[in-house]
């Protein structure tokens, strides 16, 4: 057996009978396990909620009367966002975003009823979720572990008798990093068991699960390596473990909370207020629908006379209100899609601006990896909203166009007592709208959002690695 | 006197109580700062959008008096509505990140419009704003363990403690002496940029006094539990560690498994359920007769009774009334749904009680008028100012009355 093992089994037996370690292993561990369950069933509790809210909208919709088809661009549909099979692991954003939308014409909505809107004042506390406990609290136990794996050895003295003996600073440092290691595996072994849980889940894709692995792993071999690094360097343990306590709050707690505000700062969206009116502006602009003499709807008028070879509105085949409706929402539509690009152009900037913190925060970098892979993510939320906008969109000239076929034009224009019932389609149609399918992320998009996590992350061990050559010379040197 | 001073001169001289008690400083300084900046962010916004809104009222005004009905101009004006910062939100800036503090809404059926949220980045959202109330539920703990927790232990392993003991006129003085020197000089290092904050914001004096009470009160729970610890007579490591565990568990793991409690115990009867019941009743108006609409209408709202009889032609009297219909037949699941939230926002509270983490945040958020609350409140002045706007309509559009220019 070789110096680092028999240093690496020393230090654990040593961890083993301490009281307050094992106690402390063991509270994190039910901890992890608990966070995984109760995760685990609030994401399944959630899930079924919304799948039967999606099955009672769609059940409303086909359910309506025969109608003016206008009428149901009106009534319009309720879409629910489906969460990931990851999300149970890490659920991101979800509290954050509204999860339900409802879609109808001429209109952009908002996603509504967000978990934040509707909780105390607690869930700005953090979520507890096994990411949470990996990403924030399994550090602060490597701290506790480890802080003096080094510096107990140089207060003792018993750093120099090894020294001497000819045990080298490296196979030391090392020895002590295997141990500590050892307990980061162990931290995250409860973790794996709620990939197991979620593993079993439809839907849940490998790839992804595998970049998380990765990730957290190499996060955790991160923390070993930074908390033997600071206990090799200061010089009492003490300082050590207030080092760490320090590096801790500064990487964990503080600069997560920084980042956000500075780019909250640096870019800053346009209010939906503002979005809105900007809206109507542009559409005016492009044209007036109520102005019988307005140019862009004349040009069109004309347009669709000469394509049916007629003269007058009254004399085409198909309803002429219908094919305005049509024009109309192609209109407001490409407005939506252009402003709703802007918007998130300016987000996505600003966590680009985040993520760059990651250059200095582990934590940071880790978050973005285990969002994206999860999922569940503002590229995530977003995956719904354009989901979303091309399924309104659809719907709505579906109606539309429904109402051009099969609606007269001389009964959309009458306004006699039975005029109403005319207008009126049979509710058969409804039927024909297709329904809501929300299209997951594939491996490859998941996966290919978490590299860039994945890679600073690993950057960050191998700086870590690098730097216990450096720390070991000078540990070698104290010998003297 | 002079004993304090030679006290303070000792406690600078370390240099990592110095680095702490700057740090501090620097910290709510920039929380401050921050929370400033955002502050005066959102009321850059409500003020940029004054002329906006009144530019787009104009337009709607002077394109609805051409069609001669008011109901057209009542159906295509949205009115803006905004919730201004209170002096104090700087510090705590609650939820106004993901709740939305400017909301338009129109005459039609309200509570399809007022759950709308505000476009936000909910990856800015998720880690919390750093703000005052962040640096002094979360941070300040960890200072003030970093300058107490070796107090007596400190002396102990530098082997003064029996010699300080022994000096006369020393004993409990000296110790008393030392724990209001630290703690004096963190309260400072927390409430200067604080107050510099609230003046410079104009915050009532008797707010900025029951914010700096506060303050003072959090800090000495952490100090009391400092001191307890201390009393064990382990060395510093062990207190270090055991207090940095103690803090773990107050700040950050009890309150997340509160949350999911409260939560899991206080179901709020989605608000999508109400919302999609309203949508129901509203559509529903267009296939049923439109005399039970009306008369649904008047026995609400008596005044109307008398307004002249609906003929076959579409009127905006009909349309209003049955969004109107539609929001009073959804009242019951409105209620529900709101004390739902106050019941977890109460929840909450009653757990501040029990941790101060949760409890100051609480109460600053209350103080700033960020909190649940506030929002609700928002919500009803919204609610409030529906109302008028139907109330002012309403006799417009039943008796078309002519729109003049200015008059919306």
């Amino acid at each position: 057996m070789n110096a680092i093992t028999l240093i690496a089994r020393d230090e654990l037996r040593l961890m083993r009978r301490n009281r307050v370690t094992v106690i402390a292993f063991a509270l994190l561990t039910l901890l992890t396990l608990a966070a995984a369950l109760i995760s685990w069933s609030h994401q399944t509790g959630i899930a079924e909620t919304r799948a039967r809210f999606q099955a009672q909208a769609a059940q409303e919709f086909t359910a309506q009367p025969d109608r003016h088809p206008h009428r149901m661009v009106h009534f319009g549909n309720f879409i629910f966002r489906p969460l990931p099979p990851l999300a149970a692991f890490d659920p991101g954003v979800d509290a954050f975003t509204g999860n339900s939308m409802f879609l109808e014409g001429h209109r952009q909505n908002s996603a509504n009823f967000g978990d934040v809107r509707q909780s105390s004042l607690l869930v700005r506390f953090g979520q507890l979720t096994p990411a949470f406990v990996l990403q924030v609290i399994a550090p602060l136990l490597l701290v506790f572990l480890g802080y003096g794996a080094v510096a107990r050895e140089r207060e003792r003295g018993t750093l120099r008798q090894m020294l001497v003996q000819g045990v080298s600073a490296r196979a030391l440092l090392l020895g002590k990093l295997l141990a500590l290691a050892i307990v980061a595996a162990l931290v995250g072994l409860p973790a794996l068991a709620a990939f197991l849980l979620i593993a079993g889940q439809p839907g849940a894709l490998a790839g992804p699960m595998a970049v998380m692995v990765l990730g957290y792993g190499a996060y955790l071999a991160l923390w070993s390596i930074i908390v033997i690094l600071v206990s090799a360097l200061v010089r009492r343990g003490r300082d050590a473990l207030l080092a760490l306590l320090a590096l801790w709050t500064v990487l964990v707690i503080l600069l997560p909370r920084v980042a956000p505000d500075i780019a909250a700062q640096t870019h800053m969206l346009p209010t939906r207020l503002e979005t809105d009116i900007a809206i109507q502006q542009d559409l005016h602009r492009l044209g007036d629908a109520h102005n019988p003499e307005d140019p862009f709807f004349t040009a069109f008028r004309q347009k669709v006379l000469r394509h049916y070879g007629v003269d007058r509105i009254e004399d085409l085949p198909v309803n002429y209100n219908g094919l305005l409706a049509v024009e109309g929402e192609k209109l407001t539509s490409r407005l939506f899609d252009d402003y709703a690009r802007r918007s998130f152009t300016v987000q996505q900037a600003q966590s680009r601006l985040t993520d760059g913190f990651g250059i200095i925060s582990p934590a940071i970098a880790l978050r973005r990896l285990s969002m994206a892979a999860a999922g569940t993510d503002l590229e995530g939320h977003r995956r719904f909203l354009a989901q979303a906008e091309a399924y309104r969109y659809a719907m709505v000239q579906q109606l539309n166009q429904l109402q051009a076929d099969t609606v007269r034009y001389a009964d959309d224009k009458a306004k006699d007592a039975g005029a109403d019932q005319r207008k009126r389609i049979s509710a058969d149609h409804w039927q024909t709208i297709p329904q809501f399918r929300f299209k997951p992320a594939t491996t490859g998009d998941l996966v290919k959002a978490s590299l860039p996590g994945l890679g600073l992350l690993l950057a960050w061990l191998a700086f870590a690695l690098l730097a216990l050559l450096p720390v070991a010379r000078i540990l070698q040197k104290a010998r003297a | 006197m002079t004993l304090l001073t030679h006290e303070l001169r000792l406690l600078l001289r370390s240099r990592m109580a110095l680095l702490a008690l700057l740090l501090v400083a620097l910290l709510a300084a920039a929380s401050v700062a921050a929370g400033m900046a955002e502050v005066a962010r959102q009321r850059d916004v409500i003020a940029r959008i004054q002329p906006k809104q009144a530019q787009d009222m104009a337009a709607i005004a002077q394109w609805a008096a051409e069609t001669k009905d008011p109901g057209t101009a009542a159906y295509y004006s949205f009115h803006a509505t905004w919730d201004t910062p209170s002096p104090l939100a700087f510090a705590a800036l609650g939820l106004r990140d993901v709740a939305p503090y400017i909301l338009r809404v129109r005459a039609l059926g309200l509570e399809a419009q007022l759950y709308d949220g505000e476009a936000f980045n909910p990856e800015l959202a998720l880690p919390g704003r750093f703000d005052f109330s962040f640096v002094l539920v979360y941070l300040t703990p960890l200072f003030v363990i970093a300058l107490f927790h070796d107090l007596v232990s400190g002396e102990r392993e530098a082997g003064r403690l029996r010699m300080l003991d022994a000096l006369a006129g020393s004993g409990r003085s000296l110790w008393r002496r030392r724990v209001l020197l630290r703690g004096g000089l963190l309260f400072l290092a927390l409430a200067a940029p604080l107050t510099i904050g609230a003046i410079l914001s104009a915050v009532p004096f008797p707010t900025l006094l029951s914010v700096q009470g506060l303050v003072a009160l959090y800090l000495a729970f952490w100090i009391g539990v400092t001191l307890l610890v201390g009393r064990m007579r382990w060395s510093s490591v062990a207190n270090a560690a055991t207090l940095a565990g103690i803090w773990l568990v107050l700040t950050l793991i009890l309150p997340t498994i509160a949350h999911v409690a409260i939560n899991r115990l206080i179901p709020v009867g989605e608000g999508v359920e109400l919302t999609l019941a309203q949508r129901e009743a509203v559509n529903r108006a267009w296939d049923i007769p439109r005399a039970d609409t009306m008369r649904e209408f008047y026995a609400g709202h008596p005044e109307w009774k008398d307004s002249p009889p609906l003929t076959d032609a579409f009127h905006y009297k009909w349309y209003f009334a049955f969004h109107q219909v539609g929001d009073e037949s959804v009242a019951p699941k409105v209620a529900a749904y709101r004390n739902g939230i106050e019941a977890r926002d109460a929840a909450a509270r009653g757990i501040g009680w029990l941790l101060p983490s949760v409890g100051v945040q609480a109460m600053l958020t209350r103080l700033a008028n960020t909190d649940m609350a506030a929002q609700l409140a928002y919500q009803d002045r919204i609610r409030a100012f529906h109302e008028k706007i139907a109330e002012f309509l309403l006799p417009l559009s039943v008796h078309r009355y002519a729109v003049r220019k200015g008059r919306l």
